[in-house]
Formats: C-alpha cells, structure tokens, sequence
C-alpha cells in the first residue's frame, strides 16, 4: 500500500505539493494526471525518499519513507521514463544485478522466465541492452519488478514514447501485476492508459488533488473532457 | 549486496573498450620499459663487475713502488647497480657512478650516465615507475570519472537508490571492484617482476624480495588514494565530463607542475653551494685549518714537536721510524675533518632539500611517493651518500695502510724501500655494504605518513561524499 498523507514540498518559496492525502491499495492501479509542474514527479520522489517533504509523511507497506527510506524501497519498484540499464550487460544480466540490489537471487533460468513473463524473449534478453528499444527496456523494469516481489510500483510516464503495440503490451503487464495484489502508482500524461488501465485517476494541480475518478466514475463519462475542464477551472 | 555491485564493477570495466585498449597501452609500455631497463642494469652490474676486476688487476700489477707513491697511483670504485633501479632509476642518472680514491683528496663521484645521454634524454626515462606514477593515473581516471556521474547522467543511479541500495554501499561496492579491476593489471605485473628478480644470477641484494613487496605496499597505497579521489570527484560533479575535466586538471597539477614547482622553491630557497665554491673553500681550508688560523704548517710543525718530544729525540732523522709516513697519517688525519666538514655540510643540505620536497607531498601525494620508490630502489641520494661515504672509509684505510708502511719501512737507511704484491693484496676490493631495509624506511618516513595521510583523508572524504549523494541524485 502507497499512503501520502498531507504531503508538502516546497522548493524555496514554491509549494510544488500542497497537502496532498492519496492512498493506492493493493491490486490497484492509481493514475495521476497534471500539467507539467504539478507536482507529479516530486509526489513519486517523495515516495521514493529521494526527496525529504517538508510536512505530512509518506509511506510504502506501512513504512515511513523518512524513518526506513531504505526499508521502504525494499517494498517497491521504480519504472522511469526511460528504464536505465547498463548497456555494456545483456537484459538478464541487468536483472540479475539489479534483483540481488533489491535483495533477491534468481537463477539464471528463473530470471529468464521473469523476462519471458514480461514479454522479452530468451534471445532478446540474451542481448547487451544497447540494442534495446524503449518498450524493451520497460519490460526489464516489469521483469525486475516481479523478480524483487515489490508490493508496490511506482511508474513515471511510462508509456512516453511507446509505439500503440508496446503500450498496450505493457499495460497488459501493468494489470497481471495489480492481479498480484501489488499497489501501482503511475504518474502519466497519457490519459487513453489512465482510462484504460486505472482503478482510480486522480488529477493534481498546483501540487493538490484537484479530482479524483473512479474506474466506475469514468465509465460513462470523457477523461480528456474532464481533465481539461479541470485545467481550465 | 556490496559483492554484486563489486562484482557488476569489475565486468563492466573490463567490458569498457576504453579501459581495456588503456590497459593493453598500460601493459605494453610497462614490459617494454622493464625489459629495456632490465638488459640495461643486467649490462651496467656486468660491466661494473669486470671493471672492479680489472681495477684489481692493475692494483696489484703496479709492480714495485714506494708505498706512498701507490696511494698517488689510486684505485677507481664503482656504485654497485641497485637491482630495482631497473624499476625506478631516481637520481641515478645524474650523479657519478665511479669515484677515484687516492692519498691527500676526497673525489665526488664522477661519470654520471646522464653525461652519456643523448639530447634525446631530456624527455625523461620511461620506467615502470613513471609508468605507476603517471600513466596508471590516467588510467584510473579514464575507469572511475564516469563511475558515479556516469550513473547519474545514464539514470540508473536513481534506480540502483530505488532498489534500497545505500549510497554508501554502493560506493563501497564501486570501490572494490574498480579496485580489483586495477588489481588484475598490477599484481601479476609485480609478480612478474618478483619471480625474474628472484631467479637473476645477478641480483645480489638479499632484501630486494622484501623492497619490492614494500614497494607493492606503497604503490598500493598511492594507487589507492587516487582511485578514492576519481570516485570522489565523480560523486561530487555534475556531470562525467566535468569530473573528467576535474580530474584531468589535478592530474596535470599533481603529477607534473607540483613535483617542479617543489623542487624550484625548494631549490630557490636553500641554494647548494655552486661546485666552484666548494672546492675553493675546501682547499682554503686545507691549507688554513677550519678555523682559518692555524695553518697547516703551523699544525703539522707543532706535530713534529709533539712527537719528538714523547720520543726524547731533537730531530726527526733520530726517530726510530720514518717521520715522513707518520706526518703523512697526521696530514690525512687533519684532511679529513675538513673534508668530513665541507662534504657533511654538502650532503646535509641536499638531505636538507629532500625533505622540504617531500613535504610537497602534503599538497601532491606522487612527490612523497617519489620519495619513498626512490629509496627503495636504492636510487635516492640516501644511498649515494651512502656510497660516497663507504668510499672515503675506504680510501681512508687504503691511504692508513700504505702511509703506515711507509712509517714502519721506509727508514732513513731503507730510503729506496718499495712495496709490492704482498701489500697490496692486503688493501681489500672496496665492497659496499648497501643501506638496509630499516634505515631505508625510517629515512622515507615522512613520506610515507604523508602517502597513509592521503588514503585516510581520500577515503574519509570518499565517506563523506557517498553519505550526501542522495540529495544529488534526486
């Protein structure tokens, strides 16, 4: 579970959040939308304990971030943008370092089958990570997900720049994973995957939570119109 | 969890083409330089060694003689080559390698190699520890600048930090493996050098297993302290390229400019004595005495009257040994101090300039390591001194011997007495008893507190630095 409780940041005289309360619970899939500088990016980092907040706490399977930073990150998974990977190893050696980073030897044939289950071939994963596209590259971040049996997923546009195939393949990722209980917070401008994928979809602006939807809610309804309602208001 | 991260760091160097075409560079110029410089002080031991003999051979071929005039006749020694200076030549090429010692002068030592050298020479002797000084340096710059900018830059320090890896750990991690990444190219190199010098017929020095393993120390030690700083200096910049320039610009600093800045101050603030000077004061003093007024007529005439006074006799012809050795023994006497007094105040000061360098080592660690390489090669100026010294003790007793024949042979009815073989095969082939272990170390002490400073204040700071990375690397 994602819990942020009146969450503050402020960079010099700049709220970037703003009392933020969000809890993710397991098996769910939370997509925060905003406008660049909402408050997105620094709500994960916080989540992270890469940053400190300056009120309210944070916590990941009931950890406070600021008393076990590194406690809580033992209990999630990071997926940027752009999955950062060592381009001089091959994709299951990535995975290899990275699971025993987080606490967890796999086999060379079990880290095989986890990048099988994130869709990466055993002959792609065999390859050095150089070669890799960006779909590619965000399936090894699910792979290592899976491997550290995180119980929680943090994503930050992680569908940027995807082709429609690899999007939709990791979204199809995504949903296996909340099937296994784990919390997903994604921070995203795509809002066909918000709507696609989200259990509830929150909409941050100014670094407070302006709205928030249900899957159920957005049934009937636009995302887009709504979200740019939003803005304009 | 620090195993991995060592683990992934040293494949992913060795996996570096960079790295590897450096090392492959690295190794190339090490075997080649220590090859040369092998034959070299293989040849120049050889060739030393037959000329001791043929010296010999002429000593004892002189015929027959006065004793006194065999002292005139003299012997040339030469410095025994040290075996590592194969690896670290020091001062060696600049100072005098043969000294000829004969009655009444105390010689400096002459033919110095860099005499013989082309212009060619001005650029410097490339030896292993040239190599280990300046060019592993480089090398471990070109492997560690990007080690943790690198990381950030790419994005895969963010999630490394993610995962729960502490930025300590990670460092620590990082550390060893860069570590035993180096250590893959230099120990065998050492070994290597271990086991030929072991096996060499020519290599006498009995201690030089345990130099060489000081010297590894050492190296260690330095090597060490600038990988401490490249992790550093990437932790600490904001991006690879301006670690790179950082540290390319301490090296440059460190390793080129501090060592002549050093030696320039040093030598603008405690000048020796131009070669002139010295010997023009040593020769007034000769004749004046230390003190400038009691001549040496004035001495040797109160000589005279001392000893003819404890003999009873009026006149030195009634002596019943020849006055002439005996004075002679009292010239030489009374030679030496001046001598002991001109060349100590000399070689003081140059010891002097040594360790207002070494101190330079505070500011740039190569200039103490310098220090210490040299002296355990046995290239440094303490066994020069060392040398020049054994000599005189040599000359000293080789001109008592032949004086004291004289005295005891050469009467006044025996005036055309002359020695031969017999004595002078009782004048020892001069044999240095080279500077041991313990005093080679207490003399590179400085240094190297100075180096062990350096490793502890690196690695603190390295601390230091991997404690405050995760504010930066948000």
């Amino acid at each position: 579970m994602l819990v942020a409780r009146k969450l503050i940041k402020r960079f010099q005289d700049r709220v970037v959040v703003d009392e933020l309360d969000l809890t993710v619970a397991p098996g769910e899939i939370y997509a925060l939308l905003g406008p660049n500088g909402a408050g997105k990016t620094t709500t994960i980092n916080m989540f992270l304990g890469f940053l400190a907040p300056d009120g309210g706490s944070v916590s990941v399977s009931g950890i406070d971030v600021a008393q076990d930073p590194v406690g809580a990150r033992r209990k999630l998974a990071y997926i940027p943008e752009q999955v950062a990977l060592y381009p001089r190893f091959s994709g299951v050696e990535n995975l290899d370092y990275f699971s025993a980073l987080g606490g967890r030897r796999h086999t060379t044939n079990e880290l095989f089958q986890l990048l099988e289950r994130s869709g990466l071939p055993r002959a792609a994963a065999e390859r050095r990570v150089a070669t890799y596209s960006k779909g590619m590259r965000q399936k090894v971040g699910i792979a290592l997900a899976l491997a550290t049996e995180a119980r929680a997923l943090l994503l930050d546009e992680p569908t940027s720049g995807l082709d429609p195939a690899a999007s939709h393949d990791f979204s199809t990722l995504l949903r296996r994973l909340a099937q296994e209980d784990v919390a997903i917070l994604m921070a995203t401008h795509d809002l066909f995957r918000a709507r696609e994928d989200a259990t509830r979809v929150g909409i941050l602006l100014g670094g407070r939570l302006a709205a928030e939807y249900t899957r159920k809610e957005l049934e009937h309804a636009d995302l887009e119109e709504l979200y740019l309602e939003r803005l304009r208001s | 969890m620090i195993f991995a991260i060592a683990r992934k760091e040293f494949v992913d160097a060795w996996r570096d083409g960079r790295f590897r075409l450096g090392a492959f560079v690295m190794v190339i110029l090490l075997a080649t330089s220590t090859l040369l410089a092998w034959r070299q002080t293989e040849r120049t031991t050889h060739e030393r060694a037959a000329a001791t003999a043929l010296e010999r051979e002429n000593w004892l071929g002189q015929g027959q003689k006065n004793s006194h005039s065999a002292g005139h006749y003299g012997v040339n020694v030469f410095k025994p080559v040290a075996p590592l200076s194969l690896f670290d030549r020091g001062i060696e090429p600049f100072v005098g390698t043969t000294l000829f010692l004969e009655a009444h002068r105390q010689n400096q030592a002459a033919f110095a190699p860099a005499q013989d050298a082309t212009a060619m020479r001005r650029f410097g002797e490339l030896t292993g520890a040239v190599g280990l000084q300046l060019l592993a340096p480089l090398l471990i710059i070109l492997l560690a600048f990007g080690s943790v900018a690198g990381e950030r830059e790419r994005g895969t320090l963010r999630q490394v930090l993610s995962l729960g890896v502490s930025p300590r750990a990670l460092v620590f991690g990082k550390t060893i493996g860069l570590g035993a990444a180096l250590a893959c190219l230099f120990v065998p190199a050492f070994l290597l050098l271990f086991g030929a010098l072991s096996s060499a017929e020519w290599v006498s020095t009995a201690d030089v297993g345990a130099r060489l393993g000081w010297l590894a120390l050492v190296y260690g030690v330095y090597l060490s302290t600038v990988l401490f700083v490249s992790i550093l200096v990437s932790t600490l910049a904001p991006s690879g390229k301006s670690a790179l320039a950082i540290l390319l610009a301490m090296w440059a600093a460190g390793s080129v400019i501090a060592p002549r800045l050093a030696s320039d101050v040093v030598h603008a603030s405690m000048p020796l004595i131009a070669l002139a000077d010295f010997e023009n004061e040593m020769n007034e003093d000769l004749q004046k005495g230390l003190d400038g007024h009691d001549p040496r007529s004035k001495r040797m005439e109160e000589f005279t009257q001392r000893v003819l006074r404890e003999n009873g006799k009026a006149r030195v012809e009634d002596l019943p040994f020849n006055f002439r050795g005996l004075a002679m023994l009292e010239s030489e006497r009374l030679a030496g101090e001046v001598f002991d007094h001109h060349f100590g105040r000399l070689w003081d000061r140059i010891d002097a300039q040594d360790r207002a360098v070494t101190f330079g080592g505070a500011l740039a660690p190569m200039i103490a390591l310098r220090t210490v390489s040299m002296g355990l090669a046995g290239t440094d100026f303490g066994r020069h001194r060392h040398f020049a010294v054994a000599a005189e003790n040599h000359r000293r007793e080789f001109v008592r011997v032949l004086n004291e024949d004289v005295m005891k042979n050469a009467s006044p009815e025996n005036q055309a007495y002359a020695a031969g073989r017999e004595l002078w095969e009782q004048l020892p082939v001069f044999a240095l008893d080279d500077v041991g272990l313990e005093r080679v170390l207490e003399r590179a002490r400085l240094a190297i507190w100075i180096l062990i400073g350096w490793f502890i204040a690196s690695g603190m700071a390295l601390f230091w630095a991997a404690n405050r990375m995760k504010a930066s690397a948000a």
